[in-house]
């Protein structure tokens, strides 16, 4: 009877297999560096098209269709965002509305 | 983003086609301008295009696929059209004044084909947009 283990051994078995199986640290980005970078790149957009209204009001730049082009960008990106946004709530409630 | 990147030439496009304009609208307003400030009638002015990359750090784009600049604005040195005009100030000796060589017709149709040019790439910079609106709609 002296080759089964003694129960003290386990703890560290299933901590082991914890480490393994469960939640841990992605390697690549998360979800939230994506969503922080896509934000900041729309809101860059949104900045260049603040500017370029800026100049061309100002007279600085005469470029209307710049101007014009550069706030259609921002425009896109910031429908975009909100599609991702939509889908990433989206997806929360349906966690949130799950059966426990 | 490549639908950005339409836009870029799109307005890379844009610019061009507006100094083109810029230059018959020169043109046509010195169409009598007998003085100018290098000596001589004024000279009819064309711009030459170039092929550019119109991109910020697009990785997405292909080399091949280039906006446009303006590369230079060029002076027709063909001869100037002589007037008989001897009342006029700077009419030579024998009574002949010295005129841009501008044809206002040629002009009006290169203002055409610009126009033309500019409304070409508005149409392509808006089903640029209106692709990426649509692409849009498959999240909806």
């Amino acid at each position: 009877m002296s080759g089964i283990d003694p129960i003290g051994q386990m703890p560290g078995l299933i901590q082991q297999q914890t480490a393994q199986n469960g939640v841990r640290e992605p390697d690549g980005e998360t979800f939230a560096q994506t969503l922080t970078q896509a934000v900041a790149r729309t809101e860059g957009l949104q900045d260049k098209a603040k500017q370029a209204v800026q100049a061309f009001n100002t007279g600085e730049s005469q470029s209307l269709h710049d101007t014009m082009v550069a706030m259609e960008k921002a425009d896109i990106s910031l429908r975009f965002m909100t599609q991702v946004r939509n889908k990433a709530v989206d997806a929360y409630k349906q966690i949130m509305r799950m059966q426990v | 983003m490549n639908i950005l990147s339409t836009m870029n030439i799109g307005s890379s496009a844009l610019s061009a086609q507006s100094t083109r304009l810029n230059a018959i609208s020169s043109n046509l307003a010195n169409v009598n301008t007998t003085e100018t400030p290098e000596g001589g009638p004024y000279r009819k002015k064309s711009v030459v295009f170039r092929s550019a990359p119109a991109f910020e750090n697009e990785l997405t784009t292909r080399e091949e696929i280039q906006g446009v600049r303006v590369d230079r604005i060029i002076s027709d040195d063909s001869d100037p059209k002589r007037v008989y005009d001897p009342s006029h100030p700077d009419a030579g000796e024998n009574g002949y004044v010295e005129m841009p060589n501008i044809n206002v017709v040629e002009e009006m149709t290169d203002m055409m084909t610009a126009a033309r040019a500019y409304e070409a790439n508005v149409t392509s910079i808006k089903s640029s947009q209106r692709m990426a609106m649509k692409a849009l709609e498959i999240g909806r």
